[in-house]
């Protein structure tokens, strides 16, 4: 640990780079108006940025201050696609109920028929010991169907209920979005407080730059496959 | 209670209507409308006629709760029972559900058999 770390750990003043003792900046305690209060927190806020600026801190928070809006588009866009994932297989299980709800109308109606054939070969009526046979089998076939449909749904159920996850995951990612959010805007204040008037404009654009992933109104991304072919395209591919 | 009542299923996240809404179909229940928000929840109340809302708690513009306590004090809207659904599993708020008038509270994620059993719990107290 650095001479400097030291003691804005053990809460004493480190000398400013000009030399200059930032505690004999402070005005004496007893002055609290609001200018008094406002200045020592400027000294505080000075000495602050100058430990950190010593100790190269300043640098990563700025690093850390950049990453932030990365991290949040990452989030985002685990977030989007989780949940187109989860669209999909809700798309995919509402066809697979109307496939099994079709074949279960058609098992029911085709039972209906072979029930008659079997009361008809019941008699003997030109009806082979194979064929009678083949006639229980394919009955006894159409009576499952509907049991077996209930057990397809249930699964189908299942495979529906756990695409919960793209609701309970997004409502953690959101929370964590809006937390980096807030991290970032206090770190951009915080850098803008500590940094030189001079330097401070470049700041102040930085802060409004805002997500860079999110495509729309962009021209150096494409926001989809259609983007891609047609800037293949142009270039003649 | 109708015959074929008439559901409002609240929630931000798309799937999770989906999925209730599909619950309630497998239930025996398949006449429901969908809102992603308290805001727009509440005017769809008001528009149209609503026998039973499901509500998450935690959504944007106007929370679970809030819905709620709008219904509860509108003449109007105030004796559809609310069923709520959410991930919100702390005592507090599922205390504060039950004194805002919520007619049911389910945590999610649940299960099929848990929503259909409240659903026709407060069926059967509704009459």
């Amino acid at each position: 640990m650095g001479h400097s770390e030291a003691a804005v750990l053990a809460g004493q003043h480190p000398q400013h780079a000009d030399g200059a003792d930032a505690a004999a900046a402070v005005p004496p305690s007893g002055t609290d108006s609001d200018d008094g209060i406002r200045q020592r927190i400027g000294h505080l806020t000075r000495t602050l940025h100058d430990a950190l600026r010593q100790l190269g801190y300043d640098r990563e928070l700025t690093q850390a201050r950049d990453n932030l809006p990365d991290a949040r588009d990452r989030l985002a866009y685990i977030a989007r696609v989780t949940g187109e994932a989860a669209e999909k297989v809700l798309n995919a299980v509402d066809r697979a109920r109307t496939v099994q709800e079709e074949l279960t109308g058609q098992a029911g109606s085709l039972q209906k028929r072979w029930q008659a054939v079997a009361a008809y070969a019941a008699d003997g009526k030109g009806c082979t010991p194979a064929g009678k046979s083949l006639i229980g089998e394919t009955c006894e076939f159409f009576a499952a169907v509907g049991g077996q449909a209930d057990r397809t749904n249930a699964i189908l159920t299942d495979i529906m209920m756990a695409q919960d996850f793209h609701d309970l995951t997004g409502q953690v990612i959101r929370r964590v979005v809006t937390l980096a959010q807030s991290l970032e805007e206090q770190l951009v204040k915080l850098l803008i407080e500590t940094t030189p008037p001079e330097l401070r404009p470049r700041l102040e654009h930085l802060q409004l730059e805002g997500p860079v992933v999110a495509p729309e109104g962009r021209d150096d991304v494409v926001a989809d496959q259609q983007g891609v072919d047609d800037l293949l395209a142009s270039l003649g591919f | 209670m109708t015959a074929d009542p008439r559901f409002l299923i609240v929630d931000d996240f798309s799937t999770m209507r989906r999925i209730v809404r599909n619950l309630l179909k497998e239930i025996g229940f398949g006449n429901a409308e969908e809102a992603e928000d308290g805001v727009v929840a509440l005017n769809m109340l008001k528009a149209g006629k609503f026998d039973f809302v499901v509500s998450d708690i935690n959504m944007p513009n106007m929370n679970g709760f809030e819905l709620l306590k709008n219904i509860r004090a509108d003449d109007s809207l105030k004796a559809i029972p609310v069923l709520m659904v959410t991930a919100e599993a702390k005592k507090e708020d599922i205390v504060m559900a039950a004194q805002g008038g919520a007619s049911g509270y389910i945590v999610k994620p649940f299960t099929k058999a848990t929503l259909e059993e409240k659903v026709q719990k407060i069926m059967t107290k509704q009459g």
